[in-house]
């Protein structure tokens, strides 16, 4: 390929090897992040992570390469530092989702067809190997049916099933937001996997500091507020609650039948918006909104049942035992154990 | 007793002087084997290392029923958990009697799993036996085979129209009894999972279609039609779109189709319906199934004693003649019910009586369990 992405674009992509190569380039090693002229990358990365654990919410400014390659690596220094499961994985899918929103803007704005080109092929083909080729005529982006699979396949959306797409000669044929939603997974394990893998014999102190005061400001985010013994509940549900406890990112209908589940149990909404509190893309505006609206108090105002054992078992979200015999939804677990629900 | 020697005789002969008809798959190492003994235990989780091990073992074993994973194994003959999957061909099968065919009860027959006693109408209780277990054996028509052909074509055209499958990765079989084994090979989508798999199966079948991608969209007033952005020119939403006579010009004639059927949701159960009629008919259990073993092509099929036998030409394909292989020597059946009965281009009229007829067709009606031999 002739072109090359300039430095702009590793300020949307920090996490490219060729921002790797700048930051070798210019000879920069961490201990200079105790430096005061790094005040202001180390000022960003923290409010980026305050933005995204205390609101939320993406964090979306963006300023010039040299910032936003460092800014990158400051925050993944906090979060290896802060070494906090939740925070990890929350940060890990934001940074993704960050750079999606990025993504999408360039493939839809970019006139010239060769850089949309050498962007898909850095990004899904180097970091994924997903090949993918965009129409100059339609724009839309095309993707082999088995890639496309593979990836679809974890969301639970309906409009995700192959025969909701635009299918011919082995190819779907997607919208660039489309196309970049299906990485984010992707995206967000692969940071996470470079926080985890980061060896750092001596932390920067100003990182440390960082990390410290981040922790005490977390801690509320943090703590998993155990609200019923998990126990006592069926396999189904308690599965959904350990995997929310290590901070991992629940498919939508793994927490509709939670909310149900609890909903169903007469548990509060807030305590039941509160044990969402660990999901890493927790918002608590949207998470009320939905429980509530679950609940028949917002929205069409139906009150939502519990998923039938059948339902749960073709989402792969039944995680059946001996218990469960004969029971054909979750609420009916452990009646015949005098637990009354 | 009888039955199972003379059976068994003509299956060792087969595999001994036709073993050129069995067709092996290409590293053949790192495929499971299994195969059934005439007593109906199973052997599973065997590998030949060569094609000539495993026609030695046909030969001395003379199974039933012979079996290999459609998938690739590091070690085959280890548990399911240790095999180490390699990637399996996507296989699907298309059966008669999911096809519901009105013909079916015209040649069908009721055999007493404790007795053999047969009958010609349903029965639920044997008049000789009082047994209850009672099996429904079918002997597909012209029309049953044509029916099979057309869903068999239809899937063809999805998988090389929409998945973009050439002809030469796909392999059409005869069973050997009442269906059709298409099998996919050496494609992209051999390292699919089961949940990737299934999804190509609701694919095929039309299961799923929202209203939305065809352009009808829920809205305040019901529903509004907004084509989507990736067009409705390729896949479900050309064939739907086709089926209704619709076009990106034609947008007040679909609002007008979408009201005439009542609104958002009557239309989504009318496209649901139109789906699935236009879908194919595949066995979701077997395509999703990635550590399953098929009936080897070019073995008998214990039901029937007509072997697996692959499709050259769909179009002119005579399942009952190309996959009835075994010898013609005259012997004497005592035939439990009347019928009619066409193999290998021959037709036969069976009385309730004994019967002389050529081994393969005695082989055929002992195999369904509508006639034994006599010695």
């Amino acid at each position: 390929m002739s072109i090359k992405l300039g430095h702009a674009d590793l300020a949307k992509y920090p996490f490219l090897d060729e921002a790797s190569v700048y930051i070798r380039e210019t000879r920069f090693t961490i201990d200079e992040l105790d430096r005061p002229e790094m005040d202001h990358i180390v000022n960003r990365a923290v409010n980026m992570l305050e933005t995204e654990v205390s609101f939320g919410k993406v964090y979306s400014s963006l300023e010039k390469y040299e910032v936003e390659i460092l800014r990158f690596l400051v925050s993944l220094l906090i979060v290896k530092s802060l070494d906090l499961e939740p925070i990890t994985k929350k940060h890990s899918l934001f940074e993704a989702i960050r750079a999606e929103k990025f993504l999408t803007d360039d493939l839809v704005r970019e006139k010239s067809i060769q850089k949309k080109k050498l962007l898909l092929h850095k990004i899904f083909q180097d970091l994924f190997k997903i090949e993918i080729d965009v129409s100059s005529d339609t724009n839309l982006l095309r993707l082999g049916i088995s890639d496309y699979l593979i990836r679809a396949t974890k969301m639970n959306e309906q409009e995700w099933k192959l025969i909701n797409r635009s299918v011919n000669s082995g190819y779907v044929y997607l919208d660039p937001d489309e196309a970049v939603r299906l990485i984010r997974s992707e995206l967000s394990n692969m940071i996470y996997e470079r926080i985890k893998n980061m060896k750092i014999n001596v932390m920067p102190s100003k990182i440390k500091i960082c990390a410290m005061n981040l922790r005490k400001k977390f801690s509320l985010h943090t703590a998993y507020r155990n609200q019923s013994l998990v126990s006592e509940y069926p396999p189904c549900i308690k599965h959904a609650i350990q995997l929310m406890n290590k901070g991992e990112n629940l498919p939508h209908s793994a927490r509709l039948m939670l909310a149900t589940y609890m909903l169903a149990l007469g548990k509060k909404i807030d305590e039941i918006v509160s044990m969402f509190q660990n999901a890493p893309d927790y918002n608590e505006k949207i998470t009320r909104y939905q429980v509530e609206h679950l609940a028949g108090k917002k929205g069409s105002r139906i009150i939502y049942s519990v998923p039938s054992c059948k339902k749960l078992l073709t989402e792969d979200l039944c995680f059946a035992t001996t218990e469960c015999k004969n029971i054909i939804n979750p609420v009916q677990f452990g009646r015949n154990n005098g637990i009354n629900l | 007793m009888l039955n199972i020697m003379f059976l068994k005789d003509l299956y060792r002969r087969y595999y001994f002087s036709n073993s050129n008809s069995i067709s092996v798959p290409s590293g053949i190492e790192k495929h499971e084997f299994g195969y059934m003994h005439f007593d109906y235990t199973m052997v599973r989780h065997i590998s030949f290392s060569n094609r000539g091990e495993l026609i030695a073992r046909l030969v001395k074993e003379t199974p039933l029923d012979v079996f290999c994973s459609n998938a690739s194994y590091k070690f085959p003959t280890n548990s399911l958990e240790s095999k180490g999957w390699e990637g399996a061909d996507l296989i699907f099968d298309l059966d008669l009697k999911d096809l519901n065919m009105t013909c079916t009860l015209e040649h069908s027959y009721y055999v007493c799993n404790q007795c053999s006693a047969c009958y010609k109408n349903f029965v639920t209780i044997c008049s000789i036996c009082s047994e209850r277990n009672i099996s429904c054996n079918s002997i597909p028509c012209s029309k049953c085979i044509n029916a099979l052909r057309d869903e068999t074509k239809q899937l063809i055209e999805l998988l090389k129209v929409d998945f973009g499958i050439s002809d030469k990765n796909i392999e059409v079989y005869f069973s050997g009894n009442a269906g059709f084994h298409v099998h996919v090979i050496d494609s992209p989508f051999n390292d699919l999972d089961p949940i990737a798999r299934s999804e190509i199966v609701d694919y095929l079948a039309g299961n799923g279609l929202l209203p939305e991608s065809i352009g009808v969209r829920k809205s305040k007033n019901d529903f509004h039609i907004k084509f989507p952005k990736s067009g409705i020119t390729f896949g479900w939403r050309k064939r739907i779109t086709a089926d209704l006579r619709i076009n990106p010009l034609t947008i007040s004639k679909f609002a007008k189709i979408v009201e005439s059927v009542g609104g958002y949701d009557k239309f989504k159960e009318e496209l649901a319906r139109r789906a699935q009629d236009l879908g194919v008919l595949v066995d979701p259990q077997v395509t999703r199934d990635i550590h399953r073993v098929f009936r080897l092509a070019g073995t008998i099929n214990g039901k029937s004693s007509l072997i697996k036998v692959k499709s050259m030409d769909l179009e002119t394909f005579k399942p009952f003649e190309s996959a009835c292989v075994l010898e013609d020597d005259p012997v004497y059946v005592r035939s439990k019910i009347v019928l009619k009965l066409s193999l290998k281009g021959k037709y036969f009229k069976i009385k309730n009586s004994i019967e002389r007829l050529p081994a393969y067709a005695a082989a055929y009606l002992i195999s369904m369990r509508l006639a034994d031999i006599v010695r």
